[in-house]
């Protein structure tokens, strides 16, 4: 489109590199220079809406939405989903979580386990 | 459009379209399904170049549309869709600075591409949990967007570019 184009690295395309990265840290400034708060409980939110809030107490418990079930079990400190019949299999394979901020989502049932701290920040503030 | 880059615009979106099976293998460090590293920017990135802009959107429909009917999966159909469309969105706009090199406009694709990505994922959750993850695929996008430059930068070397563009 453009006649021949340049085929090696020039000073401004390191300026590319620098503004997706600064970018990067500025988004993720928020997560990883946050200090570390307790795990205080688990928000469940189902096709987009919060349904629940779980504490870290031993329960099971089943979520069906979009015509999955996803198994959750909830121990000391620790969230995971054991099974689940979507048939991407990415929540499970996520394992357990256990500190504020992680997640466990699964796509297809449109479910969403996010553990939250105490006195966290709201998550929404990053979309605006 | 002459029958030679039809011919071309075929081949491409087959070569698309494989380069998107390969990196379904390639799971990204982000637990989401259909996330995708981006390597059939490849085809994108060399389609503008060669060919200019409308043919590679063509290319990039036609690789979006029968990717998902393979994998028969609906819901990768909207992140390759976005993914795809924000990256050439980007690189037709950075291509036109031509103080960059294929390295530049391939990286600023990379980052759209996964941006759009989780822009996708965010609209299909109805949630701003994905957001989480952009940081990550950013800095990711930098390797990947390195690496697709320079295939790119190979596939327009100067015999291949001038048997493509001719
Ligand atoms: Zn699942």
């Amino acid at each position: 489109m453009s006649g021949s184009p340049k085929l090696v690295p020039t000073k401004y395309d390191a300026l590319v590199v620098l503004i997706v990265l600064a970018l990067a840290v500025a988004l993720g400034a928020r997560y990883w220079f946050a200090p570390a708060r307790e795990a205080a409980e688990i928000i469940v939110s189902i096709g987009g809406v919060e349904a629940e809030r779980l504490t870290f107490d031993d329960s099971e418990y089943d979520y069906t939405n979009n015509g999955y079930t996803v198994h959750v079990t909830v121990r000391a400190g620790s969230v995971r989903v054991d099974h689940a019949d979507c048939p991407t299999q990415d929540c499970v394979r996520t394992g357990a979580i256990s500190r504020p901020g992680q997640s466990i989502v699964c796509l297809p049932a449109r479910i969403i386990l996010t553990i939250e701290g105490a006195a966290a920040p709201d998550y929404d503030a990053i979309a605006g | 459009m002459k029958t030679k880059q039809l011919t071309t615009c075929a081949i491409l979106a087959a070569l698309a379209l494989a380069l998107s099976y390969v990196e379904g293998m390639f799971p990204l460090p982000v637990p989401l399904p259909g996330f995708k590293l981006g390597l059939a920017n490849i085809v994108t990135l060399f389609a503008l170049y060669t060919l200019g802009a409308p043919p590679a959107l063509a290319i990039l429909l036609v690789r979006v549309l029968l990717g998902a009917m393979f994998a028969g999966n609906a819901s990768a159909l909207i992140y390759s869709l976005l993914g795809g469309f924000c990256a050439m969105l980007v690189m037709i706009g950075l291509s036109r600075i031509h103080k960059l090199s294929v390295y530049g406009v391939s990286v600023g694709g990379a980052a759209a591409h996964n941006a759009g990505q989780v822009a996708a994922a965010m609209l299909t959750l109805g949630s701003a949990t994905p957001a989480v993850y952009l940081p990550v695929l950013l800095i990711v996008a930098v390797f990947s967007g390195a690496l697709t430059g320079f295939v790119c930068s190979l596939l327009l070397g100067r015999r291949l570019f001038r048997l493509w563009a001719k």
